[in-house]
């Protein structure tokens, strides 16, 4: 079994990314941002309205427009449309002001029809249908034991209702591609993908070519999250106008309105939740019937309870209410979020209703059964201690008098992660001394780039910056798709294997030239080729020996150097102001078992991200749809809200990397981070308040509307 | 019903050209401005001259990077569409295009402003400056950036770079809470912010420095 | 965006003579103008650009005898005027807090004051009164960020401008010029409630400009905005306030609130228990209960009636004591 060097010079550092000045310069050219020659402005028409059927489209007066040199009908006469943004029609023209005039001159006849955004409208005795078959689908559903009588006879329990919102991935490069013809057989493309490799394929198919016949250029991109993995109708759309056009490239990149209603979301979810505790606060039941929508798509899969599995008597049901509203798609740990926030805002309801701390109350319930149970016991004590839990946190609506209250709060989530086999990286040793290391792979800020280059330095003696690590190009060895956290565990491993087996030959080749050693006494560190522990030549005086002909291998996965299965803790602390509901997160602790880690640096900024993406969803996310237009109602980023700078607190990052821990290899960190900040920020804005904020995010609005409920009720 | 998006009070039509231009008594209905209106021309004469009305395409010169570029444009074109598709500067990028996201931030004058939301008719005759002009070497904002890890997609990047650039430059002894709300103009959705801070914080103690 | 034709004048006259045309329009910053042409809210013809026009730019004056804006002074140079920030601190907060340095650099005087409201239905075409067949959508669906007072007619969005709070607090007035000449109005003037749809909420008439606005004297005045974010974000509900005092004893008060009616919200309620009292945070206590009594709210903003208690309070807290209790907890 393959292994990772023991005492690694490069792997572990903090390395900034290969291409971070090209970005941080505005000299990275992004998908959104190539310019070809002849190159066409696409525009997408998509549907004002929630629910519709196309009676009849007309396109002449726009075909007439200055400037127009393709257009082309999506939905024709008869065609339904289920969603605000569903796509209608597209243009190409030979300005970005042309394309948009051409789209509004496209006469539509539309018959309206009664649509449902909400879920209680989808849910609703007789609501018109989005499919045929009817709205509400039966998810999974699971029992274990009697729960029931056990929840009669608990010591403890609590019941509630909890909800968060629809939110989209708000990639801030929008979903799109510029594609053109070169001939009549071959395509060039640049996407805004998660999958260069893949999106080859459907482009290919949509143009009726074969998949080598395409290529996919993506070196950089702004942002997937999930949401990116195909190329979609508009993508499929421009290559078509691109032909129509006799071959020009076409570039077609959706408007925000659109990406927001039609390029993916993550589903909702509210469940109601029963669950009841021992004396001694050990959880014996949890009844759970819950209920989400993913518009058109999936509804979230809930995983309940989440984390603490040994529970031995639950039951769990669910349905997804399918939506006139653009589909859900993966988004950055699929399915956890939701369950954590779920879960741990019940963990939390019942800690409190015993009258136990909720950190010790979460130590009793880990599941026995679990391997990631020992990883949670060792963080949490870590976590808390960070956050300050012991002399900071109060017991829940005991934190003062006057109108800011701070409170402390936290949640514990889990992760795959993990490689895959069956892709291959490619590495070539030049004559002299460049390597190339190349696969169908794609950097989408995680660093991907960065590590590959790292991983080649470090078995070849040199610096990342030394090495040519070549993605995003459809044509090069099949890379992964960036999606679960798997790119780096799947890409390393062949990476490495690519590497040790070029550096093998390399020393075959040249060992005769260095007093005649053999190649097991070769070694490559400092940038030096050493024989028998003495340095004999330069890196490239060495592949200098190389000749006129390079080394050139491809890499397969090999086991050892990748696993999977992570764990992690978050510690929110807010400050709350009773009078007017505003919430501020003041204090983020991250505690993150994720294996071996490649690039602490990038490390570090991925769990980063992930707790800020968590802190928005925390506080400031949601899907608007409005029930009377069925319409989004805030597909901008004015009203759909994120973060800005100075609602960043200081967040507090610590990997959980016992020396054991790198013995788990390589995992991924992409998803985990970003799984329990939300539901640690609710439970801490609880503590802060005394009273349980059930509906996500924690917007002045609903923690007022909580607050009135608790004083109408006579709670506070 | 025949109808368009919802959003659709005006249409393309609307009342025609010529009746309007009659009716506000200009005559120069198809006049086109090049470079600079103001400037070299004496107070009256510039009176008169701004009052010319650009419709159409135009033709239009703008300074950017220091650099005289021209390009054709219509008066509706934002600076930003402008750099990015007829000029080829794509360091600003277009996300929100309404003046929400930062990420078309581009200094004229020596301001920072949304280029999303200004026309590049009205930017004649001043300076456009983007991040592709900055410095990058050590001591730099993007240098910065870079050692900082302020970035992951980078696509929120530019506009950030630009935000922090103008705002350092304007206040070289701000504090992080300054520079926070120096930059709230600019959103990240990879959650950079660390990184951002941590840069800004680093480029502003090279300035002392230097 | 519809295309347009585009004049920069250099004189208020030539600019008045260019907006006389038809579905002309001013444009100043353009921070809201070109939004709402994007989204086709608005689709005027013409733009005549206003800020080359240097007659209409800058502050003048002092804190005695008052204070001028031209309409094209940018909201940037209000926040870097420090004698704003000591005899207005009313304007200075609202505006230090309205959007970011980027939206503060371009927008300007005027056009904040002239700029329409951000009513999600309002900006997705429903027009400014958010009507379908007859019913309001508004009352009917997300009404989260509407108005808690005249909830009783169909104009429940609110006025957008946090400038104009303040300048109503300040009692302002502002100079409106136009093709019959030149009228003076106070700056509340020029805000109507639209009884219906075609009505617009704003009283200066196309083909007018607004060209200053000017703030006599204060009083104590200060404001106060409660928000989600932190970062770059729209008041939920904001509050300026301007007391003037006869010893310790307020004489005259004013307290105008952003984010709860259609037009910038005079409480007279809370104005009427200021008066002949000696300030005490109690006192601003009892307005701001007062000035959420007649509150009517609708369907998703119950939400902002303790809100509007609170930040009525702590503006006059902040207008007569600076910092106040919920600072630094
Ligand atoms: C993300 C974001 C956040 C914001 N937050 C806030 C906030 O918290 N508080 C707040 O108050 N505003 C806020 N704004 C709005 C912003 O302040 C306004 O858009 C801006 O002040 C408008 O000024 P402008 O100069 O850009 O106007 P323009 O967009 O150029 O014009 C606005 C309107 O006024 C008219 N107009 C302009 N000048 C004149 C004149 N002299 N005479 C007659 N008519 C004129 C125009 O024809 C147009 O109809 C925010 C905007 C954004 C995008
Ligand atoms: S599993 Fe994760 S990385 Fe994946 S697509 Fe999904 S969200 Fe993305
Ligand atoms: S693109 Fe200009 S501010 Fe978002
Ligand atoms: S780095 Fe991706 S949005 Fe900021």
């Amino acid at each position: 079994m393959a292994e990772w060097p023991a005492s690694p010079s490069v792997i572990g550092k903090r390395i900034p990314r290969l291409d971070g000045l090209l970005k941080a310069s505005g000299k990275a050219k992004y998908p959104s941002d190539v310019h070809p020659k002849g190159l066409l402005f696409g525009a997408m028409l998509y549907s004002p309205h929630a629910h519709a059927k196309v009676k009849s489209i007309d396109t002449k007066a726009a075909e007439k427009l200055p400037g127009v040199k393709a257009v082309l009908v999506i939905a024709g006469p008869g065609t339904t449309l289920r969603y605000h943004g569903d796509d209608i029609a597209a243009v190409a023209a030979e300005t970005e002001e042309q394309a948009r005039d051409a789209i509004r001159a496209i006469k539509i006849e539309y018959e309206v029809l009664p649509h449902v955004v909400t879920e209680a409208q989808s849910m609703a005795e007789g609501a018109p249908v989005v499919f045929k078959g009817g709205n509400v689908k039966k998810g999974r559903s699971q029992t274990k034991g009697k729960p029931e009588d056990t929840m009669a006879g608990a010591a403890a329990t609590i019941e509630a209702t909890y909800t968060v919102p629809m939110i989209t991935h708000v990639c801030l490069e929008t979903h799109g591609l510029t594609v053109g013809m070169e001939g009549e057989k071959k395509a060039i493309a640049w996407a805004s993908t998660q999958n260069v490799y893949g999106i080859a394929g459907d482009l290919a198919q949509a143009l009726e070519l074969d998949r080598g016949d395409v290529t996919v250029y993506t070196e950089f991109m702004g942002g997937g999250f999930g949401s990116k993995f195909n190329a979609d109708v508009w993508g499929t759309t421009a290559a078509k106008l691109s032909k129509m056009a006799g071959g020009r490239p076409v570039k077609m990149f959706l408007d925000r309105e659109q990406e927001h209603c039609a390029a993916g979301n993550r589903p909702s979810a509210t469940a109601h939740i029963k669950m009841g505790a021992d004396r001694e606060g050990k959880i014996v039941s949890v009844i759970a019937e819950g209920h989400s929508t993913g518009g058109v798509g999936n509804g979230t899969n809930m995983i309940l309870p989440y984390v603490y599995r040994g529970v031995p008597h639950y039951s769990v049901g669910q349905s997804n209410a399918l939506t006139n509203r653009g589909g859900s798609r993966a988004m950055r740990a699929p399915n956890h979020p939701q369950s954590c926030i779920l879960t741990e805002a019940a963990v939390d309801d019942l800690a409190e209703k015993l009258g136990m701390d909720p950190l010790e109350f979460r130590l009793k319930n880990l599941d026995p059964g679990s391997p990631i149970t020992p990883i949670y016991q060792a963080e949490i004590p870590i976590g808390a201690e960070l956050i300050g839990w012991r002399e900071k946190r109060k017991p829940r609506g005991k934190t003062g008098t006057g109108p800011i209250r701070t409170g402390l709060g936290m949640a514990l989530h889990t992760w795959g992660g993990g490689g895959n086999p069956g892709k291959q990286v490619s590495c070539t040793i030049h004559p002299d001394g460049s390597v190339d290391i190349k696969t169908a792979t794609q950097d989408i800020g995680t660093g991907a780039r960065t590590i590959l280059a790292m991983i080649a330095a470090e078995m070849l003696g040199l610096q990342p910056t030394e090495i040519n690590s070549l993605i995003g190009n459809s044509s090069y060895p099949p890379g992964q798709p960036s999606g679960g956290s798997t790119t780096t565990p799947t890409m390393a491993p062949p990476c490495y294997d690519a590497v040790t087996k070029a550096r093998d030959a390399l020393f075959k080749k040249v060992a005769s030239a260095f007093n005649n050693a053999r190649p097991e006494d070769l070694s490559l560190k400092q940038g030096q080729l050493w024989a028998g522990g003495e340095p004999v030549a330069s890196w490239k005086e060495a592949c200098r020996k190389l000749g006129t002909s390079p080394i050139s291998v491809t890499g397969e996965f090999v086991e050892g150097l990748s696993s999977t299965g992570v764990g992690g803790c978050q510690f929110a602390e807010v400050s709350v102001d009773l009078e007017t509901g505003e919430v501020k997160a003041k204090k983020i602790v991250a505690i993150q078992d994720s294996g071996l880690i490649l690039d602490l640096l990038t490390w570090e900024s991925q769990v980063y991200g992930g707790v800020i993406m968590g802190l928005n969803y925390g506080l400031f996310e949601e899907v608007v749809m409005d029930p009377t237009s069925g319409r989004m109602l805030n597909p901008d980023m004015e009203w759909y809200k994120l973060a800005g700078a100075s609602d960043i607190p200081e967040i507090v990052v610590r990997a959980y990397s016992p020396p054991d821990e790198k013995g788990r290899q390589v995992i991924g960190v992409g998803e985990p981070p970003t799984i329990s900040t939300a539901a640690a920020i609710g439970n801490a804005v609880s503590n802060a308040i005394g009273v349980r904020v059930t509906e996500w995010p924690m917007s002045p609005r609903n923690v007022l509307n909580a607050l009135a409920t608790a004083s109408r009720e006579g709670r506070s | 019903m025949t109808e368009q998006r919802p959003r659709d009070p005006g249409g393309l039509g609307g009342q025609s050209r010529r009746d309007f231009l009659r009716g506000s008594g200009v005559a120069a209905a198809t006049a086109v401005l090049t470079g600079q209106a103001t400037g070299v021309l004496d107070e009256a004469q510039a009176a008169e001259e701004s009052a010319k009305v650009l419709s159409g395409t135009v033709e239009i010169t703008l300074k950017v990077n220091g650099q005289e570029r021209s390009c054709e444009v219509e008066p509706r074109s934002t600076l930003l569409d402008t750099l990015r598709n007829r000029l080829d500067v794509t360091g600003p990028k277009r996300v929100c295009d309404r003046g929400s996201c930062g990420a078309c931030s581009t200094i004229v004058d020596g301001e920072l402003v949304y280029s999303c939301t200004t026309l590049a008719v009205s930017c004649q005759g001043k300076t456009i400056e983007t991040l592709e002009s900055f410095e990058t070497g050590e001591g730099s904002v993007p240098h910065a950036f870079h050692q900082n890890d302020g970035l992951m997609c980078g696509y929120c990047t530019p506009g950030f770079v630009t935000a922090c650039k103008a705002y350092l430059d304007k206040h070289p002894n701000a504090t992080e809470e300054e520079i926070r709300k120096g930059i709230d103009g600019n959103i990240c959705r990879c959650g950079t912010y660390v990184g951002v801070l941590a840069a800004a914080k680093a480029a502003a103690q090279a300035k002392k420095g230097a | 965006m519809k295309a347009f034709e585009y004049a920069a004048p250099t004189t208020v006259d030539a600019a008045l003579k260019l907006l006389g045309g038809p579905n002309a329009a001013a444009l100043a910053g353009g921070t809201d103008l070109l939004g709402r042409a994007k989204d086709y809210v608005t689709s005027p013809d013409r733009m005549v650009y206003v800020k080359e026009i240097k007659e209409l730019d800058g502050i003048t004056g002092d804190a005695k005898s008052g204070m001028t804006l031209g309409a094209a002074t940018s909201l940037s140079e209000i926040v870097h005027h420090a004698g704003i920030r000591e005899a207005y601190p009313a304007l200075w907060q609202a505006t230090s807090e309205i959007g970011s340095i980027q939206i503060r650099n371009m927008s300007t005087v005027g056009g904040n004051l002239l700029q329409r409201p951000r009513c999600w239905y309002f900006r997705a075409g429903f027009g400014l009164l958010g009507m379908k067949d007859g019913e309001s959508l508004v009352r009917a669906g997300d009404n989260r960020y509407h108005a808690i007072f005249h909830t009783d007619g169909n104009a429940l969005f609110v006025s957008p401008s946090s400038l104009a709070v303040a300048l109503i607090a300040l009692d302002a007035s502002a100079k409106v010029r136009g093709p019959k000449g030149e009228r003076t109005v106070k700056v509340e003037e020029l805000y109507r409630v639209p009884k219906h749809e075609g009505e617009s909420e704003l009283t200066v008439e196309p083909g007018e400009l607004l060209t200053q606005v000017t703030i006599p004297a204060a009083g104590k005045n200060g404001a106060y905005e409660a928000r989600q974010k932190q970062a770059q974000d729209w008041p939920l509900v904001m509050s300026a306030v301007n007391l003037t005092m006869e010893g310790e004893t307020i004489s005259k008060a004013r307290v105008v609130i952003y984010g709860v009616a259609p037009i910038p919200w005079r409480s007279e309620a809370a104005e009427r228990v200021l008066v002949g009292k000696k300030f005490s945070p109690e006192v601003a206590a009892e307005a701001g209960t007062a000035a959420v009594e007649a509150a009517r709210p609708l369907s998703m903003n119950a939400y902002k009636v303790p809100m509007t208690r609170a930040v009525v309070k702590r503006a006059l807290i902040r207008a007569v004591q600076g910092k106040g209790y919920w600072e630094e907890a």
